[in-house]
């Protein structure tokens, strides 16, 4: 009966009501498209850099992370690709030699640059470079050794496709080599910072001039299913235990401290609009109380004792927000939906993101769990902003109150 | 005896300005009684229904209800008090707005922890002897003022109240409403024997009264009974 009156007392200032409902659901749709929206923001990096750089899982020798030096190779690699390709969960899996180096054009001007030599066939299935290719060829079948450099490379060295391009880096013995190469094509991979330090040569043209032709630094792995990574890293680790197997997020420390960020930010936002409703949710209930005041008057006349007054204050304020719940996840889950598959375009409004690996089209995202949290904080929040109208309800003394008249 | 009260005295702002609502009042009640109370206004009628009721605490004074002292009772256990002992029936602003004359009535009960059974039962029966078996899914906004207090009635004597309380229940009402509110009480009066304690203004409710209680500047002036 105390739910009956409650509900009903809800429709009797239809508007007052409807005001709020409206104002929760508004602040419960915003908080889910906002938090969806960063989410996909940091998914995209995510995704980018595990794209692009660093795949789900990377082998080194122990010491290479550190230095990044050529001399730390990985002894004994011939073969190190297949028995990884029978690891269960591993998708593709790809060998690099890596040296830091400058890179200079025949005019001169030198760059510091970081060398990565690929097996073209393999790589493409790691990181898709293939894809990336904006001009020229993924290598092709020139006779001369073939590099890729990045679009934006391209205009800072004023370098095009067929330019000649030198290389100079340290070889296994610390001898300093110069080489030649012809620009076969321009890569982009959406992370301007990456495209700028990095370029891709052949193994094969590399490696006899690094010193050793199978010379190995990094194994690059992508796994089927994300979720199971430590699963297939735990398995390559116990295959190599001398070596360093890391997934993306020891890669990528900043991928945890972003997630973690979404979650903390997710909080703070949530915290913020729902203190924000609880002024209206008072001020609504307080309308609400003291409009009936004769009424209290009277259900504690006839002996509705104060516990049942304050709970049906109570019951009152949280069924608005029951209501008002709903409609907002709704209406969240609708435009994270929509907005999910279509992707919101920023790119006229984010210049800046292509420099730092964010994606200029944004996919929101949430966790599934989040709908429950926010119906929950919609039930506190409610409860909450009840407890000061329900304190004045059970305040009143019936004899003022039936005085009133 | 159902009511005693000894020299009760009731004043209001004590501290600043007092108004000496009562001063020393002494009636007794007994069970199947149909007494008003009258007097000018301002005279203290209010003030004493509310006292007797479990509504007020006398300044001074004792009162005993149904053979226990209630003027020492707590604010929590004057409401259970109330609860269990007394049907009120206020001059408006007696029912629940967004219930029907039926769940109205059925409230009282419910919070009385009433098993379903009995509150249906004795729901109908009530708003048949208020006559209103046919407005029993109504809200109060359907019903018309004589309507309303009947519901009021029946809802003062769900809860199987000692006695009934109503502070002036026709003021609101025209005359035709007014003798039939007071045919039903009369009967309840008559038939089950329920003590009706009111507070009027109204002549021809004194008139249908069996004791009058005259109240004057917060005494008694006059106690007639016929
Ligand atoms: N809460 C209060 N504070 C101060 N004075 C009060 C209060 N309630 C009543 N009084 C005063 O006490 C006196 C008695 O009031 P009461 O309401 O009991 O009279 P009444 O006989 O019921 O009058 P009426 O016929 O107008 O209803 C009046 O002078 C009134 O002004
Ligand atoms: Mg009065």
């Amino acid at each position: 009966m105390l739910f009956k009156i409650a509900w009903r007392n809800i429709w009797r200032s239809r508007t007052r009501s409807l005001v709020v409902i409206g104002a929760i659901a508004i602040g419960v749709w915003a908080v889910i498209f906002l938090i969806s929206f960063s989410s996909g923001m940091v998914t995209s990096y995510i995704n980018n850099a595990i794209e692009n750089e660093i795949s789900h899982i990377q082998i080194h020798h122990p010491d290479f992370i550190e230095d990044e030096e050529v001399k730390y190779f990985i002894e004994n690699p011939e073969n190190l690709i297949s028995d990884i390709q029978m690891v269960d969960g591993v998708k593709a899996a790809t060998l690099r030699s890596i040296s830091n180096g400058m890179l200079s054009t025949s005019k001169g001007g030198g760059r510091g640059i970081r060398i990565k030599a690929i097996d073209p066939i393999s790589e493409a299935l790691v990181t898709h470079l293939d894809e990336k290719i904006k001009e020229g060829k993924y290598f092709g079948e020139s006779r001369s050794k073939s590099i890729l450099i990045s679009t934006s490379l391209s205009e800072k060295m004023k370098a095009k496709v067929r330019s000649k391009l030198v290389l100079t880096f340290q070889d296994v013995n610390g001898n300093i080599t110069a080489l030649g190469f012809r620009v076969a094509g321009l890569f982009q991979t959406g992370n301007n910072a990456y495209d700028l330090n990095t370029v891709f040569v052949k193994r094969e043209d590399l490696n006899p001039n690094l010193g050793d032709e199978k010379l190995t630094h990094e194994v690059a792995i992508v796994v089927n299913v994300p979720q199971n990574v430590e699963i297939v890293q735990s398995d390559i680790k116990d295959l190599y235990p001398n070596l360093l197997t890391e997934n993306y997020k020891e890669l990528s420390p900043e991928i945890e401290l972003f997630q973690s960020q979404i979650k903390l930010s997710a909080l703070i936002f949530t915290v913020i609009v729902m203190l924000g409703l609880i002024f209206g949710i008072i001020n609504t209930m307080l309308m609400a109380v003291l409009e009936r005041i004769r009424e209290f008057g009277m259900l504690m006349a006839i002996g509705m004792n104060k516990v049942r007054v304050f709970w049906m204050v109570v019951l009152e304020t949280v069924l608005l927000g029951m209501v008002a719940a709903p409609i907002g996840l709704a209406i969240g889950w609708f435009s994270v939906v929509y907005f999910s598959t279509r992707g919101i375009d920023l790119s006229n409004y984010s210049r800046g993101m292509r420099e730092i690996g964010f994606s200029p089209i944004i996919y929101p995202n949430i966790e599934s769990d989040f709908y429950w949290w926010l119906t929950l904080a919609v039930a506190v929040t409610a409860i909450l902003g009840s407890l000061y109208p329900a304190f004045k309800a059970i305040k009143l003394r019936p004899v003022e109150a039936l005085r009133k008249l | 005896m159902v009511i005693k009260t000894e020299n009760i005295s009731k004043t209001y702002n004590p501290d600043s300005i007092p108004v000496h609502a009562l001063r020393g009042v002494n009636i007794e009640i007994e069970k199947g009684e149909f007494t008003a109370i009258v007097g000018p206004s301002g005279s203290g009628k209010t003030t004493l229904l509310n006292i007797i009721g479990g509504l007020d605490r006398p300044t001074d004074g004792y009162i005993e209800v149904g053979g226990s002292d209630i003027s020492k009772l707590s604010d929590n256990e004057l409401i259970d008090f109330r609860r269990n002992n007394i049907g009120f029936v206020f001059q408006a602003y007696n029912l629940i707005p967004v219930l029907t004359a039926r769940e109205n009535v059925e409230f009282v009960m419910l919070l009385q922890n009433q098993s379903e059974e009995v509150r249906n039962e004795r729901t109908e029966e009530l708003l048949k002897a208020v006559g209103l078996e046919k407005e029993i899914d109504r809200r109060p906004s359907k019903l018309s003022g004589g309507q309303q207090q009947r519901v009021a009635v029946a809802r003062a004597l769900a809860s199987k109240p000692t006695f009934v309380l109503a502070d002036e229940p026709t003021a609101n009402l025209d005359s035709k409403s007014t003798t039939n509110l007071l045919d039903i009480m009369a009967e309840l009066n008559r038939k089950e024997e329920i003590t009706f304690v009111f507070s009027t203004h109204d002549q021809r409710v004194i008139d249908r009264a069996r004791r009058v209680i005259t109240l004057e500047d917060g005494v008694i002036a006059s106690d007639i009974r016929r």
